[in-house]
């Protein structure tokens, strides 16, 4: 997709006033059954089975995935619920590349 | 044993497994060492009372002991901010997980049959703990390292011959939970 002027702008201003947003990363762990990983992540995000599916499928074929974006609060609250499920995942600023 | 095994769904809302004596006491058995290994770290003397009473901890690094290092591990690839994260949330989170266990073991030493019948909310707290399980004897198996085939030979005599194979029957049974919650 072509950026417009605005779009950039608002990027830039959302940079500087701290608004960029976070995200919350599962990674690939040898021991979690996939189906698991898919129960969890529709049980803690309310996702449907098949976007559920598509981001176990990416993290388990690419290592990584990003499950959900917001707030440095509202992922790290996310973060701890994975955790809890021994979910191996952690969070960091959409920015820092992936 | 019978054939009949792992979780059945029962109605919509039931969740239901037999377990023998035998299995029955190796789950509780590891339950128990798991509720242990979650219990709050031994601290030095320097804990502030006021700020224990609220879950918050002095200790913020990553534990030493490699299961609960994968238990409890980092929230960010920065060794800074997940300090500071984990002053403010371990605890709680070693009280979640411990949390998940007991409700196992309620469920497993209340049924004089061997007959488990979980709720959803059981059932979650099941796999929670059911996981962390395999998550420590994964770690043991050193399954990062060696591949299930590798496992597999191993030799009679060998000690971990016996983790795995409880390993995979406990991956069994958790996949069976997960069978009988997700099919509607």
């Amino acid at each position: 997709m072509v950026k417009t002027a605005t779009n950039i702008e608002e990027e830039i201003a959302a940079i500087f006033s701290g608004n960029t947003p976070w995200v919350t990363i599962v990674w690939d762990d040898p021991v979690n059954l996939m189906t698991y990983v898919t129960y969890v992540l529709m049980e803690l995000f309310g996702y449907s089975r098949e976007k559920a599916h598509e981001l176990m499928m990416k993290v388990h074929t690419e290592g990584k995935a990003v499950v959900s974006t917001g707030t440095r609060e509202e992922m790290e609250h996310d973060v701890a619920r994975l955790h809890e499920y021994g979910l191996w995942a952690t969070l960091q600023r959409g920015d820092e590349g992936l | 044993m019978s054939i009949e095994k792992g979780f059945k769904r029962h109605g919509s809302h039931s969740y239901v497994a037999h377990f023998d004596e035998s299995e029955k006491e190796v789950l509780l058995n590891l339950i128990e060492q798991l509720i242990e290994l979650l219990a709050e770290r031994v601290d030095h003397g320097h804990e502030d009372p006021l700020a224990a009473m609220v879950g918050i901890t002095s200790h913020d690094s990553l534990p030493d002991d490699e299961v609960l290092r994968r238990l409890l591990p980092n929230a960010y690839a920065d060794e800074v901010q997940s300090s500071e994260f984990r002053r403010y949330t371990e605890s709680t989170l070693r009280g979640k997980k411990q949390a998940h266990a007991m409700s196992m073991r309620m469920h497993l030493k209340s049924s004089d049959d061997g007959i488990v019948d979980l709720d959803h909310d059981n059932a979650n707290a099941w796999l929670g703990a059911l996981n962390d399980i395999r998550l420590a004897l994964g770690v043991r198996l050193k399954v990062e390292q060696n591949s299930s085939e590798q496992l597999e030979l191993l030799p009679p005599d060998d000690p971990m011959r016996g983790v795995y194979a409880v390993y995979t029957w406990l991956g069994w049974m958790q996949e069976s939970l997960l069978d009988a919650l997700m099919d509607e």
